[in-house]
């Protein structure tokens, strides 16, 4: 199979198993649902003006963004997703929103500290292998109980933006860290169309639908224009490629291209090379990252918004998309 | 099957029922692909933004 069928492929590869999934902890979680995103009160001033998606891409690793934004005295919204969450919370930088979508049993819940760590990760490299914290991926157990601590001590200063499909560990996690809860619908398909499961779970939570893109990061995205309505926004740490010093081996999907293919199937042709405009630097992506990335710029093409992307560098280019750096934006609509 | 098939004679190579195994491998493969998306939804829609429900739910 080559990169294009790859790409095709992934909205086929599991549908029932995650439509299960996601339908199932829908159910499950309804008698915890006592706030929606309805009750998030309206934004003014320099909050409803601009706002930072903080996601979680390797470049918030190469970086100095977390640093930079928390060294200024930004005054708009910050939202960050739950993989870069704690990241933020060590850099100082507290966001006004945390997001979670993944519905994963035994993941997710480490980004924010997982009581059950050595459990859920028994026999599961998908963290290790590509965390490029190395002090994480060498002294994870420490990490985790600090993580653990941090979070119960800052989670009652964000809003955490909780889909229906969380997982019920999470769930869990997230109210005995104290974080205050507003749940929304992943909106994943036409609710018009035969069999949707969005019209299903919407039966289910009676929860408003937001459009995803197919990845948390950029449903936080969504969540700020389109829910949230807020100005300006800019997102970092949305690479949605790698740079080409990475091994393929520490790419999200290795294992499994290899799974799939055979070895020595997995080469260069999968990991496509794309130079990026503004900057002139190149990086590859993979399959899973070059969907998202197609998923996002439909998105941002059919509303006919402006996404600033200060990220540095990555794949995210294309029409409604603009390059600026951080400091920039930050001068601008900080 | 192999009520049916009873000879007076040995075979020399074993013959193993891979159904099941089969089915394991199935299953396995799906998960692994599975993992590959990480953190994904595998569904996407790319027209509407925000949904909150019509009267099809008052139903």
């Amino acid at each position: 199979m080559d990169f294009d069928g790859l790409v095709k492929g992934i909205t086929d590869i599991g549908y029932d198993w995650h439509k299960q999934r996601i339908v199932q902890n829908s159910s499950g979680n309804v008698s915890f649902i006592n706030k929606t995103v309805k009750a998030l009160e309206p934004l003014e001033a320099e909050k409803a003006n601009s706002a930072i998606v903080i996601s979680a891409g390797p470049s918030l690793h190469y970086n100095d963004t977390l640093s930079v934004l928390a060294s200024s005295d930004y005054k708009g919204t910050i939202i960050a997703i739950d993989g870069s969450y704690v990241k933020c919370l060590k850099a100082g930088v507290i966001p006004d929103y945390v997001i979670t979508l993944d519905p994963h049993p035994t993941r997710i819940v480490r980004w924010f500290g997982d009581p059950d760590f050595e459990k859920n990760m028994a026999g599961d490299d998908y963290f290790s292998r590509q965390d490029l914290d190395i002090d994480f991926r060498e002294n994870s157990l420490r990490q985790n109980r600090e993580n653990i601590a941090l979070v119960d001590e800052h989670a009652n200063r964000s809003k955490l933006i909780i889909a229906s499909t969380a997982p019920a560990n999470l769930v869990q996690r997230a109210k005995a860290a104290g974080f205050d809860m507003y749940w929304w619908l992943p909106l994943v398909d036409d609710p018009n169309s035969e069999g949707s499961l969005t019209r299903q779970m919407y039966k289910l939570t009676k929860l408003p639908a937001i459009n995803t893109g197919g990845n948390v990061g950029t449903a936080a995205w969504v969540f700020a224009q389109f829910w949230l309505k807020i100005k300006n926004i800019a997102v970092v740490g949305m690479d949605l490629g790698y740079r080409q010093d990475l091994p393929y081996k520490m790419t999200q999907g290795y294992p499994e291209l290899v799974q799939m293919l055979g070895e020595e199937n997995v080469t260069s042709e999968l990991f496509p090379v794309i130079e990026n405009p503004e900057s002139g630097e190149t990086y590859y992506t993979d399959p899973t990252y070059f969907w998202y990335r197609k998923n996002t710029l439909d998105l941002i093409a059919n509303s006919g918004a402006t996404l600033y992307n200060c990220t540095g560098g990555g794949i995210l280019f294309g029409d409604g998309v603009r390059q600026i750096a951080l400091q920039e934006f930050l001068s601008d609509y900080g | 099957m192999s009520d049916f098939l009873k000879g007076n004679y040995d075979l020399d190579e074993k013959i193993v029922d891979d159904t099941e195994q089969s089915t394991n491998t199935k299953d396995e493969f799906k998960q692994k692909a599975l993992n590959s998306i990480g953190g994904s939804m595998v569904f996407v829609e790319r027209e509407q933004y925000v949904w909150d429900g019509d009267e099809e739910d008052e139903k």
